[in-house]
Order: C-alpha cells, then sequence, then structure tokens
C-alpha cells in the first residue's frame, strides 16, 4: 500500500483473515518492585482495531513499550506476522511493519513539521548509495516522492499549512496529529496510538475519530490506548481492560460497557 | 543553481587570497584557517547534525597528525598512503569510541570523550618510544611535490601551494558533508538528534549512525592532521591538547551549530581575529574572551543566523532554502 492510497477512503470491505497479525502471551514487565505487566495476553487481527482501556497506572503504556520494543518483557511471547518479536530492538520492530505514537509528545522538535514526516521515511528511500554524496535522478525521484507523499499526510491530519513550520511551534492538538502523520509515513502494518486524543478538545476528537475512521476503513490494524471513552466506543472492534497491571475484561465495547468489573474498576466502587 | 555559484565564488577566493596576502606570515594563517575550516565543518556534523556533544575533536587531529607521520617517517610509507591511512586509523578510533559511548548522550557523552582527549593526549606524552613524547618529532617533509609533464614543479613547501592543497581538501570535505546533510541521511542524524527513542520508532538504528558520524567526521580531522604535520614540520604532544578541542567547539558555536557555512565562518574568524588583535599586546586574549562571550549573548545561533536575520531585515528574496531534505 502506497502512502498515497492510504489517505483515500476506500470502499468498506471489512472481514476477519484466519490468523492473528499480532500475537502475545502472557506478558510480563516488573519495574523494581512494581509489576506494572502481568501476565497480559493479546491478539489483534489484520483491519481490526484493539482498543486497550482501564485506570491511570493500569500499565497499558507498559504494554504499548513492551509491543514496540522501547521495554523488553521480562516473560513471555509475542509474534507479529509469525516473527519473534521478543529481543528484537525498536528499530527493527519498525522495519517489521510496526509504527506508534508516544503518550508524552515526542516530536523531532527542532526541525519543520514536514521534515518530521520525511524522516520517518528512513527505512522507505529507494536510493542507490552513491547518490547520497552525488545527487543524481534517483535521488531527485525520491525526493520528489517523499515531499508529495509527507505533503498528502500532512493534508490527511490537516497539517499542510503548518509544513514549513517548526515542530515545536505547534499547538497542543496539532502536534498529536503531526505524530500520527509521521506514524503512518512509516507505512506501518500495525498503527499503535498511545492516548491519541489526551489533551485534545471536542472538536480535535471529532477529527482525530473521524480521521482513524478513514484508516480503519483502509484496513489498517490499530491499537490504541486511550482514556477518552466516546473515542473508544465509536471506533473499537474489541476491547482489552487492564487493572494494575492485569488482565481484567476483554470484548465487544458493548459487553466491556456492561460488565459489572469494569465500571467498578473505572469508578472506584 | 545559487549554490553552484557559491561554489565557484569560493573556489575563486582561495585562486586569489594568497596572490593577495603576499607575506609568509598571512599565508601560514591562511593554511591554518583551511586546517580549522576541515575541524570545525568535520565536529559540526556530529554536533549541530547528529547533536552528538563531542569535546574530543582534537583527539582525532592529533591521531591522525601522529599517525600519518610515524608512517612516512618510521615506515617509510608514501605520503598519501601514509594520509589515508591515518585518516583511517583516525575514523576507526572515532567509531571505537562511539560504540564505546553509545549508551551516553548530552553531558555524559561530553565528559566521556573529553575523557578520551586526555587519553590520546596522555599516550602521546608518555609514549616515547613511538611518539618521542614531548621532544616532539621534527623534520616532517611537505608533501611530495607534483610534477606533471609541460607544467611547473608545485612544491608544497611554498606556503601559497600548501594553501590550494589544503584549502582544495577543506573545500571537498564541506561539499561531501553538504550532499549527506541535504539527502534523507540529514533527516536522519536531525531525528537522533531531537529524539532517539522516537527515531527508533521509525526503524532507526541510532547506535549505528552515530557510529558513521562519529567516524566520518573524526577521519576527516584525522586528514587535517597529516596536513597538520607537513605544513608544520613539527610534532608535539601539545598541540593536540583539549583546549584545541574548546577552540574548534568555540569555532562551531560562534559560526552557528547545525549550518556547514557558519562553521566555516567561524573558523576563519576565530583564526584571524587573535592575530588581528596582536597589537593590543597582552589585551589581546582579554579581547578574543569578550567577543566570544559577547557572540554567544547575543547571537546564540552564530554567525549564520545573524546572516539570516541580516537578510530578512534586508528584505531580500535571496533567503536561502533550509537544508532540509524536502525543500
Amino acid at each position: 500500500m502506497t502512502l498515497g492510497e492510504s489517505c483515500l477512503p476506500a470502499p468498506p470491505t471489512r472481514h476477519a483473515p484466519p490468523a492473528a497479525l499480532l500475537r502475545a502471551q502472557g506478558l510480563h514487565k516488573r519495574f523494581g518492585g512494581v509489576e506494572a505487566v502481568r501476565d497480559i495476553s493479546l491478539a489483534v487481527w489484520a483491519g481490526q482495531v484493539l482498543a486497550i482501556i482501564g485506570p491511570n497506572g493500569a500499565g497499558k503504556s507498559t504494554l504499548l513499550n513492551l509491543l514496540s520494543g522501547l521495554y523488553q518483557p521480562d516473560a513471555g511471547e509475542m509474534s507479529f506476522d509469525g516473527v519473534k518479536l521478543v529481543g528484537l530492538p525498536a528499530h527493527k520492530r519498525a522495519r517489521l511493519g510496526l509504527a506508534r505514537t508516544f503518550q508524552k509528545i515526542r516530536l523531532f522538535r527542532g526541525v519543520s513539521v514536514l521534515d518530521n514526516v520525511i524522516a520517518a521515511f528512513h527505512t522507505r528511500h529507494d536510493i542507490p548509495p552513491w547518490q547520497y554524496v552525488v545527487h543524481a535522478a534517483a535521488f531527485e525521484r525520491d525526493r520528489a516522492r517523499c515531499r508529495e507523499e509527507a505533503l498528502r499526510l500532512l493534508a490527511f491530519v490537516g497539517l499542510e499549512q503548518r509544513a514549513d513550520l517548526l515542530a515545536a511551534s505547534l499547538a497542543y492538538g496539532e502536534q498529536r496529529m503531526l505524530e500520527l502523520a509521521r506514524a503512518l509515513a512509516a507505512s506501518p502494518r500495525l498503527l499503535m496510538v498511545d492516548e491519541p486524543a489526551a489533551g485534545l478538545n471536542g472538536a480535535e476528537v471529532e477529527r482525530l475519530i473521524d480521521r482513524i475512521r478513514l484508516l480503519q476503513q483502509r484496513e489498517m490494524t490499530i491499537i490504541v490506548v486511550e482514556h477518552n471513552m466516546d473515542l473508544v466506543m465509536e471506533i473499537a472492534d474489541r476491547v482489552l481492560v487492564m487493572d494494575y497491571g492485569q488482565h481484567l475484561f476483554a470484548g465487544t465495547p458493548g459487553e466491556v460497557q456492561a460488565n459489572p468489573a469494569v465500571i467498578s474498576a473505572y469508578l472506584g466502587a | 543553481m545559487r549554490r553552484w555559484g557559491w561554489f565557484a565564488i569560493a573556489v575563486v577566493a582561495i585562486a586569489v587570497l594568497p596572490l593577495v596576502l603576499q607575506d609568509s606570515y598571512w599565508r601560514t594563517n591562511l593554511i591554518v584557517c583551511a586546517l580549522n575550516v576541515i575541524l570545525a565543518v568535520s565536529l559540526d556534523f556530529v554536533l549541530g547534525y547528529a547533536g552528538q556533544l563531542n569535546l574530543g575533536h582534537a583527539a582525532f587531529y592529533g591521531i591522525g597528525a601522529y599517525a600519518s607521520t610515524l608512517l612516512v617517517m618510521g615506515l617509510g610509507v608514501p605520503f598519501w598512503a601514509a594520509f589515508v591511512l591515518g585518516a583511517m586509523l583516525s575514523g576507526i578510533v572515532g567509531m571505537a569510541l562511539a560504540i564505546f559511548a553509545a549508551r551516553l548522550r548530552g553531558h555524559y557523552l561530553a565528559i566521556a570523550s573529553l575523557g578520551f582527549a586526555v587519553i590520546v593526549h596522555q599516550v602521546l606524552l608518555n609514549w616515547i618510544s613511538l611518539t618521542q613524547g614531548p621532544l616532539g618529532i621534527y623534520a616532517i617533509k611537505p608533501p611530495p611535490a607534483i610534477a606533471l609533464p609541460g607544467l611547473p614543479v608545485v612544491a608544497f613547501g611554498e606556503p601559497a601551494n600548501m594553501f590550494y592543497l589544503v584549502a582544495g581538501f577543506a573545500l571537498l570535505f564541506y561539499l561531501l558533508l553538504d550532499q549527506l546533510v541535504r539527502s534523507p541521511i540529514g533527516a536522519t542524524l536531525a531525528a537522533i538528534r531531537e529524539d532517539e527513542v522516537s527515531a527508533a520508532s521509525f526503524g532507526i538504528h541510532c547506535t549505528a549512525w552515530k557510529v558513521f558520524a562519529f567516524g566520518l567526521a573524526s577521519a576527516l580531522a584525522g586528514a587535517a592532521g597529516g596536513f597538520y604535520a607537513s605544513f608544520v614540520g613539527t610534532l608535539v604532544p601539545d598541540a593536540f591538547t583539549i583546549t584545541e578541542s574548546f577552540t574548534v567547539l568555540a569555532m562551531v558555536i560562534v559560526g552557528g551549530m547545525g549550518t556547514l557555512i557558519g562553521p566555516v565562518w567561524g573558523a576563519i574568524l576565530l583564526t584571524v581575529l587573535p592575530e588581528l588583535f596582536r597589537g593590543f599586546g597582552d589585551f589581546r586574549l582579554v579581547l578574543y574572551g569578550a567577543t566570544l562571550t559577547l557572540v554567544v549573548l547575543f547571537m546564540p545561533g552564530g554567525i549564520a543566523q545573524a546572516a539570516r536575520i541580516l537578510r530578512r531585515r534586508v528584505g531580500s528574496f535571496l533567503e536561502p532554502a533550509q537544508a532540509g531534505f524536502g525543500q
């Protein structure tokens, strides 16, 4: 799938392929005396949206960091499209097709909005090595393609007017959208977004939901960690509920809303 | 292509300068300028682009100088082969330092690289059987003369010719780095500079790229060292103290980190300024220090930033595009 296509809506032909794209079994992660993630298992099928919810400190972000390779688990197995993930560093997982955004925004603040997206094309350049020094035809083609695709992605998240600004100068909500565009630039097979709606106002959340829906229609596989229940209920195919690092419940959004254990965990009752 | 216009101006300037500055004192300074330009742009590649606070650049300069000289004088290796080997050794040591310090950033890397520079200086000083320590190495020959049929012999004992040689390489190295930072490598290094965790999430192998940046910059500094030895004719370890590292750092900062043209002007300014201030006798270093402080206080982006602001004030359409790959 090229980047350009990812921006265009496609006919919603959604079906569940047989094998899970991502599978994790019995993940554990301990920080000192705290067991941040305890025996978590999950599976995500291609084209599905899995939401991970839970109260603050439930271990959701730690779980995402385990999946993306920022942390390695103390125990457990993970595989992506048949490739074992445990032990693989983050940059190698990225090459398999995993991309993510960060809860605490991690843009390349000192470079332009456009260059943020272009930096994310790292694994996708098509330039013979010598042309890095002597810029010839293939180099110029690659540059033009990157620029065009980057601008299209920026248009997708509504930032095309901001392309030449420094990333650090964007408003908070725009920075979150730029993180999304940047993650998409990696042309991921699995997109992991960590609290994309945190700090966004109502209109911005609406726009975010709308964008994620478009990605969903393109059969993008997505894991979303989120507090915003409206967003989760709108977009998730399945929901994993965590509490104190543990699996509390998994099911469809409807089942989650009706489950007494989930309600009590959220209301603290 | 405005860029190639500037390139032509640089070539003409290099060609004309030794003709304008006839006395050997200024011609010698020209060569020092060219050496410092190589050191400043190569340090900036690591510091301004890859964002690695390297305080050991003089050590690589020294390794290149000693290695190439010892190969020529001790083993009888031809100059140009020794020059390349010296630069390569310097590059390899730079890569080793980057691997060793892969997990270090910011102040921690600064201290590690500073420690490395002290070690190199101490080794040069105390490995007397190899380097002759503080006694120094004397009577180092200039690069071999070039005798092309039908043309007059070009001898590098003549400062003007030596300047053409060193400045030619400085220009070559500048173009090499400039092409690299305008390619996707520039975006990759910027990503590492700005946020390594984020960079890794896009498939960037941060350690490998830091090793690349350190290796290339160190090799270029080593090449400058090879020229230094054959130009000065003597080598003493004290030419490569950490003070030298800080001088090059000052050139990069005064010129403007993260631009390549800035450090060129920084290197020229900080080479020429102390010479111009010689007339002030004991106040010379005070003036030098004051100039540095004023620049850092009022032009934190260095000469490159000042030039940008000036150009914007003038309202010129000559505003150059940022060096980003996308532009």
